[in-house]
């Protein structure tokens, strides 16, 4: 056998050209800039449109991380979203209105949920893995609809909006930049995560288990830990979605919106930090469009489905490298 | 709560099991031998209602309403595997989550268009209206009846199918180790065909036999199908017997518990509590003896795979 | 501890160190190992030993357990009984990431790499591990000069240096299997498993693979599985011979060589 490397190559990482750099930046101004320009144009609906979109992704970027660094198959992650968004309901039928109480409450709510549900699906694999947390989340939804003083199946209204605490009553569009800010935090935290010793250890296990674990790593707590990250991070999303829609229903959590969160994070790009906002702008945004104009507007998104799983089943994101690789 | 009604219940059960059996046998070896996700096999079942339910309310026949529903739904099947489910055999399971998703929302949108997006009537054959005296003091429905006799058949037919003929064996073979199989020379793709049409009737008959008694709506594919994905996991995946034993569990299970729950709840329990905790626990029982199989044999009942 | 384990029957001790079990007491001792595979007993009440500093052989036919017995050691299968101590500390219990901080560390006999990423970053991954805590999340582990120290450290010592910013899937064979090994010297071991490091190799690899755990003697005792007979007749000290789940016997190359036993089973009909 030669010793000499015939097909190895040295390689260079591409460095992003310096107009990709800065996009986060020219993408957070323009966002911020909405709620102040929409009205001109009559386009205040929208507002309230990106507000949840921006909530949305938060949620997928939790989902991103362990599934797109860390492999997991979750099919229960919105199970989180409805724990998050239940705690609200319940504080708010308590009597506590703070969004800075209720949104923390809902971290630390659907992170003690995840701690166990978490102990025990990830001492499984593969389709089990799949199977156990789409159960948990089916029962999370069961226990939800037979919550009658929540208002069951009929779902919760939030009829007093929620106080923005310090920030209340700054600007009629306060909630919207509040949202823009933490949905900012966790792109920024997403994308630092991958080159970070949590994030590369977690991808490593998603790559060869086997290895990292006869390498000394401690898996399953790196995973448990992953696991309960992210959920926290849903939680959060599903208690501003309480805010945002002033209405929950267990319909949040049925496992055709883990699907759903599960499509808009692999169409934007698994394991990419585009990947989120990507996924469920265009998925979000393709909905709303088609549901303008026609009361079918399940097969377009079926067809951009297989679209994506046959032509581009690295997601959007990764369209982005083609062409850099191609220049 | 007397026998007469422990028996009927448990009549119920067995015949939801029987129809959760005609879903996950298909499913099981698509999976078992593909290892191939499939969600879109619950759009099956809702093709196989819709189109029973159409054909037996305009023409009277319900017989020829199941039969035709049957064959177009294996055609559907066909042409499906051979466009896009082929394609996902080496693709990972994400994948086909994904593409069979993106299936489920087309052929949602299909029926849609095709009969509207109200739930349909699927009527009950006039010959079965009637009930049949089981026992003393237990008049029980005779349609009831015919589906688990129907189940019943179907169950010894694929018994007899998978383990005394020699396509049964290539099945087994296939699903208990496909490389090994192919090896051997089995020309698996072909079985396989073969296993996701008859899967696919299978589906076609339970929707076609649940029409009357269930809602035929869009979504009902959905409804279904996650009972299956929890049955084909209890019994083992790639295995029939699995899948029998299970679906039987899991379709007593959640009858007896959405029966027998809330009353022996309110027996024991503050009224409030238990007309929540009632419900709650029905819907999750099925996934509580899902954990607890799994926590005890984490490969479920009866591994077909080596 | 059963002492016809650790001293070769009355052939010549060793030049490298004395094999008397007063002075020398075994870095690593398993005992009794038994593990079943339904009606199969793949490993039958094994005992073996390994002393400081020294390169002791596994060698057995296809199917004798090797790489069970390997994979009971490492923890990636539970022994259904038996004891396993390294440097005094018993790990019969533990997973096997808690066996890597406690010395043990092992390749594999299929290469288990990083294929999609580069050899630096195969590396890296490995020195983390050891580098304090991997929880970070907001840190930027390739800026970390001590890592990046050690990932080229571990190169040299394997002779990758020069491949660094190689893919580790394009690699050829040899490469890779060095790289397997690099990523297992990385937990600084106090003994190494190595599970057929040799395999798929030609010669040319073979004898650069040989010359690299003959430099390893001096860090790390070694357990080595190998069917290249040549291999390990050069670098064991001791050699253990595995034969349907049992150890035959255990001496020097010599003893092994003149054992009746072991001509019949293994090294008549093998040809290396």
């Amino acid at each position: 056998m030669s010793s000499v490397p015939l097909s190895s190559q040295a390689v260079s990482r591409p460095r992003a050209s310096a107009p990709l750099r800065f996009a986060p930046w020219v993408v957070l101004a323009a966002l911020a800039a909405i709620p102040l320009v929409a009205p001109a144009f009559g386009l205040d609906y929208y507002i309230e449109f990106v507000r949840r979109v921006l909530i949305v992704t938060i949620a997928a970027a939790s989902l991103n991380v362990i599934l797109g660094y860390g492999g997991m198959v979750a099919l229960g992650h919105a199970g989180f979203i409805g724990v998050g968004a239940y705690t609200v309901v319940a504080l708010v039928d308590a009597g506590f209105d703070q969004v800075w109480l209720a949104w923390p409450l809902a971290m630390l709510a659907a992170a003690g949920f995840a701690a166990i549900i978490g102990a025990i699906s990830l001492r499984t694999r593969g389709v089990y893995f799949i199977m156990i947390t789409l159960a948990f989340a089916q029962m999370l939804y069961y226990v939800a609809v037979s919550l009658s003083t929540y208002g069951g199946d009929d779902g919760y209204g939030i009829y007093s909006p929620l106080s923005l605490g310090w920030f209340e009553g700054w600007h009629p569009h306060m909630l919207y930049w509040i949202v823009l800010a933490l949905a900012a935090a966790a792109f920024a935290l997403v994308g630092r995560l991958a080159g970070s010793r949590f994030g590369k250890a977690l991808q490593g296990i998603r790559d060869n288990e086997t290895r990292m674990a006869a390498m000394g790593y401690p898996v399953f707590a790196i995973k448990l830990a992953a696991f309960v990250g992210a959920a926290a991070v849903a939680g959060l999303a599903g208690a501003m979605l309480a805010v945002n829609n002033a209405f929950v229903s267990p319909s949040l959590m049925h496992w055709t919106e883990s699907a759903t969160l599960l499509v808009m994070v692999v169409l934007g790009g698994l394991g990419r930090r585009w990947g989120a906002p990507l996924g469920v702008a265009v998925w979000m945004t393709l909905a709303e469009v088609l549901k303008l104009h026609t009361a079918y507007w399940h097969w377009p998104m079926g067809v951009a489905l297989l679209l994506v799983v046959f032509f581009a089943p690295r997601g959007l994101a990764a369209l982005a490298d083609r062409r850099r690789e191609a220049a | 709560m007397n026998t007469i009604f422990v028996i009927e219940q448990l009549l119920n059960g067995i015949g939801y099991g029987f129809m959760l059996f005609m879903l996950a046998a298909g499913l099981t070896l698509v999976f078992g031998i593909m290892d191939t996700m499939n969600l879109a096999h619950g759009s099956l079942y809702m093709a196989g209602a819709y189109v029973a339910a159409k054909v037996h309310a305009g023409s009277g026949f319900f017989v020829g309403g199941v039969l035709i529903a049957v064959a177009i739904t294996v055609l559907i099947a066909f042409l499906l595997e051979m466009v896009i489910v082929r394609r996902l055999y080496q693709r990972d399971h994400l994948a086909q989550v994904l593409a069979t998703f993106g299936i489920i929302l087309i052929a949602d949108d299909l029926v849609h268009a095709l009969w509207g997006p109200s739930p349909i009537m699927a009527p009950t054959p006039a010959a079965l209206t009637g009930p049949v005296q089981v026992l003393d003091g237990l008049p029980y429905p005779s349609y009831r009846l015919l589906m688990i006799g129907t189940g019943l058949v179907v169950a010894i037919g694929l018994y007899l199918l998978v383990n005394r003929t020699r396509l049964g064996m290539l099945v087994r073979a296939g699903a208990s180790n496909r490389r090994m199989a192919e090896f051997m020379g089995v020309r698996v793709a072909r079985v396989f065909s073969f296993v996701f049409a008859l899967g696919a009737a299978l589906a076609a008959l339970a929707g076609a036999l649940m029409g009357p008694i269930s809602a035929v709506q869009i979504g009902m594919g959905e409804s279904i199908l996650i009972p299956a994905l929890v049955v084909i996991v209890i019994g083992g995946i790639g295995s029939i017997r699995g899948a029998f034993v299970a679906s039987l569990l899991v379709g007593m299970i959640d009858t007896a518990g959405r029966a027998f729950l809330p009353p022996l709840l309110r027996a024991v329990l503050p009224p409030t509590l238990a007309a929540d905790l009632g419900p709650a626990l029905a819907g999750i029982a099925m996934y509580l003896l899902m954990a607890t199989v799994l926590s005890l044999k984490p490969a479920g009942l009866f591994p077909a795979r080596s | 501890m059963s002492t016809s384990a650790s001293l070769p029957d009355g052939a010549d001790a060793p030049l490298r160190f004395l094999a008397d079990p007063l002075t020398h007491k075994p870095l690593f001792a398993a005992q009794g190992l038994v593990k079943r595979f339904g009606g199969l007993l793949a490993t039958d009440h094994v005992d073996i030993t390994v002393l400081p500093g020294e390169v002791h052989a596994l060698i057995g036919p296809n199917g004798a357990g090797k790489s069970t017995l390997v994979n009971l050691i490492s923890g990636l299968l539970p022994a259904d009984d038996g004891q396993l101590v390294l440097d005094g500390v018993d790990l019969t219990r533990m997973a096997p990431h808690q066996r890597v901080r406690h010395g043990l560390s092992r390749c594999f006999q299929v290469t288990s790499i990083f294929r999609g990423d580069t050899v630096r970053e195969n590396l890296l991954l490995a020195a983390q591990a050891h580098a304090g805590s991997s929880f970070g999340c907001l840190g930027v582990r390739s800026q970390e000069p001590a890592l990046r120290e050690t990932a080229l450290a571990l190169a040299e010592k394997v002779g990758l240096a020069d491949t660094l910013d190689h893919i580790a899937g394009t690699l050829p064979h040899g490469a890779q299997r060095k790289l397997d090994v690099a990523l297992a010297l990385a937990a600084r071991p106090k003994l190494l498993l190595l599970d057929e490091p040799m395999a798929g190799m030609g010669p040319e690899d073979s004898l650069r693979m040989v010359e690299l755990i003959d430099r390893l003697r001096a860090d790390t005792a070694i357990l080595l599985i190998e069917h290249d007979m040549d291999a390990v007749f050069q670098l064991a000290d001791r050699i253990s011979v595995l034969v349907y789940g049992r150890v035959l016997t255990c001496g020097n190359a010599a003893h092994i060589q003149g054992h009746p036993e072991v001509q019949a089973v293994y090294l008549g009909t093998e040809a290396t």
